[in-house]
Formats: C-alpha cells, structure tokens, sequence
C-alpha cells in the first residue's frame, strides 16, 4: 500500500498512546493494588500525579473506579475502548488478528469486573496488550505504519513516566526509544519534532539532577514536541 | 433429484455455534444498525449447520451464473450505447428510462475491458422440488461475502473433522479472485475501498476485505481528483494515484458535481476521471438499470438475445402488471402472490397477497391499476427450508442463497455464497438488516 | 447566418479562505451541425491546470482542482463563431422523453395539462409546442428573485412567475407529458444580459429550438453553451469547496455581439 491519509496517521499515532495508556495505567494500579495490602487511602499520591480530586471513599473504591468506569477518562476502560475506537478503523493496516487483541482484551476486563480476585483477573489483559504489540511487530510490513504507532506509544510512556515521577533510568529509557522514533518522520509530516522543544528535553533528561528539578517543564516540552516550528523572517 | 434432496439435508452443526460464535466475537464479525436513532454493532448471528450444495448441483448453478452475468454485462454495456435491445422490442423503453437506477450522466462511457458489474450478487432459493430460482440480481453494492469468508476460516479451527469426512471446496480464494478482478479494472495506481465510514451497516466487511486485497481503505476527503486523476492524500502532503477504487457507497452519492449536489460523502469530479478511464470504478456507476426489479423479468430474454442460449437457471415465475394480460392474472390472483415494489430494496416494499385483509387487498388492486410500472408480481415460491439451530433445537427455517461472480479475465463463480435465514419461523424475509442471520455455504468437490 | 462574438465571465468571491476546491465548469460552446466555433479561449484564475471531457449530453466540461487556499476563482470566455438556426442538431437520447428531476410534474401541472392538451387539435410538434408555450405566456409571469436556480417547474408553476429557466422546466415538462422528447438548452442570447435558457424539442428527424420565456422559435441570436435534462445537467459552474466561508459573491457578465 504505502499510503496513510492524515485521517489514518491520527488514528495510529493514538492508537498506540492509548494502547500505552492502558498498559501502563494497569502497571501502576497492580504495583497500587500491592501498596493497598498494607496501607490505607494509598491512591492520594496518585491522584496527585494527575491533578485529580480526591473523590474516592477508600482503596476498593478507587481500584473499581479506574479499573471499570467508562465514564471516567483516567480508567482503563475508558482507555481501552479508546483503543478500540481507533484500530478498529485501521483494520487493514494493523490486521485483523492484531485487532482480535484488543477485543479479547475489552472482553477480559468485562469479565474481571466479577471475578472474585481482580489482580488474578487482570493478569491475562497484560498478555493480551503483549500480544498485540507482538501483532504489531509480527504483522505490520509498513515501517511508516509502524513507525507512527510507535511514535505515539513512547510519547504516551514518557509522559506518564514523567507524571508518575518514575525514577531517573527508566524516564532516560523511554526518552531514549522516542527520539529514536523521532528521528525517522520528515520534515513535511506532522510529527516532525520541533527542534526547541526537543532540545529542551534533551537538556532536561540529560541528568538525573535537571530531570528531579524541571520534571514539569519536560512534560510541556513534550505537550509541544509536534508544535509546528515559527519561522521567523 | 431424491439424492440431491437428501445431500441438502446435512444436518449436523460444525462445532458448537457457542464457539463459532466466540470466534466469531474475537475477530470482530460485526454488523452496525441504527436502532432508535443510535447506533450499535452486532455480531451476525451464525448457524454453525452449513448449507451444501452438492458438485453436480453446483455445476449447473455455475454456468447458469456465468451465462446471466454474461449477459447482464453486455445488457449495460447496450443500454449505454446503441440501445439494440430497446430497437429490437425486446425490452419496452419505459423500463429502463423510468428506472431509477438508469443514470443518464453514464451514457457513453465505456469502463475498462467493458466490463461494469465486476462483483454481482446474484440471490437464488431452492425449491422443494429441488429447482433452483433466481429472486433477484444485485449489482450495484452487493455484500455480504466476507462473512462466509471469515466463518469458514474459523468453522476449520472449531471443527477440523468435519473438514476432513466432507470434502469441501476451499472458498478461502475469494480475496485472490476479488484481487484479481480488483486489478482487471485497474487503470494504473493503487487498489483502494471506498467506505461511507465506521458506522456504515456492513463497515467490517469493508475494512475486512481491504486487509486480504491489500488495498487501502479510504473516505471521501482522504481523496481528490486532479487532472482527471484520483489520488489519495496522504499524511505527509503528497499524493498517490489510485487505479481502481472498490466503492461502497451508492452512484447517487458518488460525485456531488455529477449527482446529488448534496452529497458529503462523494468525490467531486470522479465522473470524469472515470469517463477518461483514468481509474476503474467497482461496479461501474448506472447498473441500478439491470437490476431493478421490473427489469429482472427480461434477464431471460436477454440471455437469448445477447448470447442466443437458453438460460440455464429459471427466474422465479413474474408478472408485470404493466401487460395488460398479466395484470388481469395479478388482480385476479393477488391473495396467492407475493408483490415487490421495484423502488425498494433490502427486503422492505415485498408484500405477500395471502397476508393481507379483504379491505387492504381491494386497496392495493387500486395501487397496482394507478401504478403498474411499479410492482411486479411472483408465484410465492415453496422454498425448501434449511435447519438451524435454535437454543439447541433443530428447526426448519426459510433461508437463500447470494452467490457472488466476478467478472475479471473471465467470470468466476465463488464456490460459496452467504445463506442467509429468517429467524422467524413465519417469514420469508431473510435480510440481515431484518433480523436474520448466516450460514456458511459449502460447495462438495465430489 | 451569422456570425456573432460572444464574452461571459463569472467571479465568485469568498469571505474567507477556501482549500480543496474541485470545480467543473460546462461553459465552452460545443460544436455543432448550426454553430461553428471559430475561435474560443477560456481563462481561469487562479491559474491552475484544468482538464478537458465532453460529458454524456454533449457538453464540453472543463474541470479543475484548487488545493491551497485562495479567496476566488474567475473565469471567463471569449471567442466568436457562426450560427445557422436554418441547420438542424440530431443528438437524440431517448432519455429526453423521461421527466427528469427539474420537469416532473406535480398534480397541479399535470392538471394544466390535461384541461388544455385537446384544445390544440394539431398534432405537428412545432405546432403543438407553440401552443403551450403561448398558455404559458399568458399564464406565468416573468420576474426576477422570485425563483432561484433550485426552483422546480412544480414550484414556479404554482408561483405563476419566474424567470427562463423557469419557463423552460414549465414547458419541458409539459411537452414530456404530451410525449414530445424535449431538453434545456442553457446559453447566451441577444435579448438577455445574463445567461439565457430556452429548450428544444424533437420534431422526429431534429431538434427545433423554442425560447418559451420569450415565446418565440430560437434564430440566429442563440448561442447554446450546454444541453441536457434540466438544469441540473447544464450548471455553468458547479464547485464543492473547504474553509469556514460563509458567504460568496457571483458576479455574471455576458455579450453577445
């Protein structure tokens, strides 16, 4: 094929931050979920993270919440038919089995929601999320297609691994595979970085000291990364 | 003909429908429908217990299709030419010019390889006697083959066995035949799927059948023509040309400078890359006049008229009330026919005289005297009805047959086809969009 | 005969930028057995490549794609030719017969029809033409901004006003109903400083041109740009355009001289 409409580009590049979103959303709710063993009310911090108001009434209530309710936007099933909404339209670039993943997987968490040990429940929807980046690898012979998935699922891990305030490694890691994914878009395609934002990120992520400091500059950095560049005459 | 019968009557379910229908689930077999203005995606129902045809009945079947896809294509290609079968008196003039599906804006165009139906879903139902009817042609936008498709790929993982005890002719070719005639048409460029867009009722089987062709699957504003060529935009500002474009939406609505001015959904200036066979078109806008329901009562004749055969496969018995003779025999014997509105499609407009009261009866003779030009009239046809499982229970059910030929180098039966059947056991009415569901066809090889 | 020189140019104007702008014009006189085109020549601005194809009803269509915003788009024509109303055009479709989306009568018309169709005991075509079209002038009035290019026979008919191509969608389904082949013919005339309509009907061997908002058979003064059903298959300009414009601005000129 070798042509992708900036209808269709949209939808890739938001397909893989949403698939992101949900993967590393359910990380963090299973590391909670284990804190939650021991502590009370532990999802303050969290809620921190996101700027979100505390309206939960205890742990059970706020595993539900982000695990199930659709109408909340910061929940895995919001996320995941998000997902959803997006590969179904590409069915023909990311494959119908790379599809079939993510229905399996919103018929998983449907199902968790009654199970009688939710992290239990939930572990077969991180397979399934595994499988489908496996799809992705294994089925899509586009590198541009790919490429533009990519992108946008290590902008999605980046930003929530700044947010979450993730230590200094593994935010140099996911910066690292992003600016590798930047790197293959031209210049007339709309993720082309803009370079003063990028290069504030690298500065930013360049030491662990800049990185603790100016964390939430590198978030609006990479708000702006795709900004179109002002050419000054 | 007994033996035949009793090949028909294969009644053990392939797998569990259970299964099926999880697999089903699992590759995202769905179907849209607007129910009270929103719009919500089913799973097709599927009867895991296939229709069989036998290879001796499907050969007859196949030639018999062939020859009427034969001659409905060099039926278009006259009506938008010379018009010989109109001179010749074979077919009265008010037929095809009242038609809505004549297109006047197509007049003189001469497709690629004068070929305008490439994809035709002819729909047959077998009788108890064991004969084969055509109900009607379709060949503007027929759908529905990508779920016989899909189902058969998934019925072989549920159920091997069954595989192996019948020998099934593989119908996994359909995305090679629908290629191949895909690039028949092609007049230089990429393959590509028009679709009017997700929430379109048979959108699964547009994006289903873009990924086994290996085209892209696009919408309106992802397209323009320039210089009477059609390109698709693409992210990074470019453009490349399509060469043939498989569209899924209706003529009207195909190209807001050609027909309806309103249309949001069509590429302006199509008309004239196509005119200028720049790209192909699948199927070729205007060939609504070939199947329009009054015209389906002189596709036997025009199989003698263009190809001088006889036809193999019979049309259902039709009255044109339009003749003053069958117009007596249509009023005379209303309460035993069935009478379709050539206007409508998709199952609505059909009307069976034995259904109606005394006083909807005498009106409707008045319908018919006012307008004969619309309706035609059918013997109800004693369909032979299949089984399928209801809650566990074998239950006889109505049900037809859309066959699918393609025309490409040359015309190609599909040995398959998607059987369609009415979940009410009272209806003759098997449309998807009323209701029923789909069975996989199984052609035997021997 | 004679030979006239003709000039017609459009200029649609925008409020606001306007992108993926595809046109199709149908504004080049076709050649034909009575009018024999000399010389033409077609400007458009923007400047942009267009092409050329004759569509199914003869016409000449040139059409053109515009990607990058613009705030415009002219065109005009000029050129000048020979006309000889004495020579006969034989292009028949039969669809010509059929009414079309402009000409199908509504009950009103087809009451008109009915009530007068036997007071003309001729049944010559010509004869049986000018006999409609003079009820038509005593009938309908001709007036401006009453009726706009979307205005169908049925609406102008129960208006009784309206301007030529209201005259000539009344007439042509009118004679449609009298089973007399007949199209729209869309060009420039003498009498007129727009565009003009009249219509043509089918005498069995040719066309005859009739000009019903005048009431009289069509000579020498006519120049036919385009032909069809109604209307709708003869638009000078039609174009489906991409912006937040929320008005334009089509200013006409036409000369014939």
């Amino acid at each position: 094929m070798g042509t992708i409409s900036l209808e269709h580009s949209d939808r890739l590049y938001w397909l893989g931050r949403y698939t992101e979103r949900v993967f590393t959303t359910l990380k963090s709710l299973q590391s909670l979920y284990d804190q939650m063993i021991d502590k009370s009310h532990k999802y303050e911090e969290y809620l921190a993270y996101f700027g979100l108001d505390n309206v939960y009434e205890n742990n059970n209530d706020f595993i539900k919440k982000f695990l199930y309710d659709a109408n909340n936007p910061n929940s895995i099933a919001f996320s995941l038919e998000r997902t959803y909404d997006n590969g179904i339209v590409l069915r023909e670039e990311i494959s119908t089995e790379a599809l079939s993943f993510l229905q399996l997987a919103k018929d998983t968490l449907i199902k968790s929601k009654n199970s009688k040990n939710t992290r239990l429940s939930l572990l077969p929807l991180e397979d399934l999320l595994f499988g489908f980046w496996g799809c992705i690898a294994d089925n899509v012979y586009d590198d541009e297609i790919k490429n533009i998935i990519y992108c946008g699922k290590s902008v999605e891990r980046l930003d929530l691994y700044l947010r979450m305030k993730y230590p200094f490694n593994e935010v140099e890691k996911a910066f690292t595979i992003l600016c590798k994914n930047l790197r293959n878009f031209s210049k007339n395609t709309p993720y082309r970085y803009n370079t003063k934002y990028l290069s504030d990120l690298v500065e930013i992520i360049g030491t662990k000291d800049d990185y603790e400091n100016n964390s939430q500059k590198a978030i609006f950095s990479l708000e702006h990364i795709f900004e179109e560049m002002k050419v000054n005459i | 003909m007994s033996a035949e019968i009793n090949n028909n009557q294969f009644t053990q379910a392939v797998g569990s429908a259970d299964e099926i229908n999880e697999l089903l689930r699992r590759y995202g077999v769905k179907f849209g429908i607007y129910k009270n203005g929103t719009f919500k995606e089913q799973f097709f129902p599927f009867d895991p217990i296939p229709r069989v045809i036998t290879a001796q009945d499907f050969i007859s079947i196949e030639k018999g299709l062939v020859q009427r896809v034969n001659a409905l294509n060099e039926f278009l290609f006259d009506i938008y030419h010379e018009k010989k079968i109109v001179k010749d008196g074979i077919i009265p003039e008010d037929f095809i010019y009242i038609s809505s599906g004549y297109l006047a804006q197509c007049e003189g165009i001469t497709p690629k390889n004068k070929i305008y139906s490439h994809i035709s879903g002819i729909d047959l139902v077998q009788a108890k006697n064991g004969e084969w009817y055509i109900l009607e042609d379709n060949l503007r936008i027929p759908s529905g083959a990508s779920y016989p498709l899909i189902a058969r790929e998934l019925t072989r993982i549920a159920c091997s066995d069954a595989f192996t005890e019948n020998k099934v002719v593989d119908n996994r070719n359909y995305a090679q035949l629908l290629k191949d005639t895909m690039d028949n048409a092609n007049c230089g460029g990429i393959r590509a799927i028009l679709t009017p867009g997700r929430y379109n009722a048979a959108y699964f089987e547009h994006s289903y059948l873009a990924e086994l062709t290996d085209s892209v699957l696009v919408q309106n504003d992802e397209l323009f023509v320039e210089d009477n060529i059609l390109y698709h935009k693409t992210y990074s500002g470019g453009k490349t040309r399509i060469g043939v474009l498989y569209r899924r939406i209706a003529d009207e609505y195909l190209d807001p400078l050609n027909f309806l001015p309103e249309s949001l959904i069509g590429i302006p200036n199509l008309m004239e890359a196509y005119r200028s066979v720049n790209v192909g078109i699948i199927n070729a806008p205007g060939n609504g006049v070939a199947d329009d329901k009054g015209i389906y009562y002189f596709v036997p004749k025009m199989i003698k008229y263009y190809l001088g055969e006889e036809p193999i496969l019979k049309n259902a018995p039709t009255y044109l009330p339009f003749y003053s003779e069958d117009r007596k025999y249509v009023l005379d014997n209303l309460d035993k026919l069935v009478i379709k509105d050539v206007a409508e499609a998709g199952g609505y407009g059909v009307v069976f005289g034995n259904e109606l009261s005394k006083e909807k009866l005498s009106e409707f003779k008045e319908t018919i005297i006012a307008e004969p030009r619309r309706f035609i009239a059918q013997e109800v046809i004693d369909f032979l009805d299949l089984p399928i499982l209801d809650n566990g229970e074998t239950v006889m059910r109505k049900a037809d047959l859309r066959a699918f030929v393609l025309s490409g180098k040359e015309t190609k039966v599909w040995a398959s086809g998607l059987t369609r059947f009415s979940r009410n056991p009272n209806s003759f009415v098997v449309n998807s969009s009323q209701g029923g569901g789909f069975k996989d066809t199984w052609v035997l090889s021997r | 005969m004679k030979t006239v020189n003709f000039y017609f140019s459009t200029k649609l104007t925008f409020d606001d930028y306007i992108h993926d702008h595809s046109f199709a014009l149908r504004i080049i006189p076709p050649e034909t057995e009575n009018q024999h085109i000399l010389s033409c020549s077609l400007n458009i601005s923007p400047y942009i490549s267009t092409k050329q194809t004759i569509d199914a009803f003869g016409n000449n269509v040139t059409s053109g794609y515009i990607k990058d915003d613009h705030r415009f788009l002219d065109f005009e024509i000029k050129g000048y030719d020979e006309i000889d109303s004495e020579k006969h055009r034989t292009d028949f479709m039969p669809c010509y017969l059929y009414q079309s989306e402009y000409t199908t009568p509504d009950k009103d018309i087809i009451k008109f029809y009915l009530q007068n169709k036997d007071k003309c005991n001729s049944s010559n075509i010509a004869e049986r033409t000018a006999f409609f079209s003079d009820l038509l002038s005593e009938i309908i009035e001709y007036k401006k901004d009453v009726t706009n290019t979307k205005t169908t026979a049925s609406e102008a008919f129960a208006l009784k006003q309206g301007v030529c191509q209201d005259f000539s969608h009344i007439l042509l389904s009118i004679l449609r109903l009298d089973r007399i082949p007949c199209r729209y013919i869309a060009g420039l005339a003498f009498c007129d400083g727009e565009t003009h309509s009249w219509i043509e009907y089918w005498t069995g061997e040719h066309w005859e041109g009739f000009d019903p908002a005048n009431n009289c058979p069509v000579n020498d003064d006519y120049l036919i740009i385009s032909q069809g059903r109604d209307f709708r298959d003869c638009a000078i300009d039609r174009g489906i355009m991409f912006g937040r414009y929320t008005k334009q601005l089509q200013l006409v000129r036409s000369v014939l001289s």
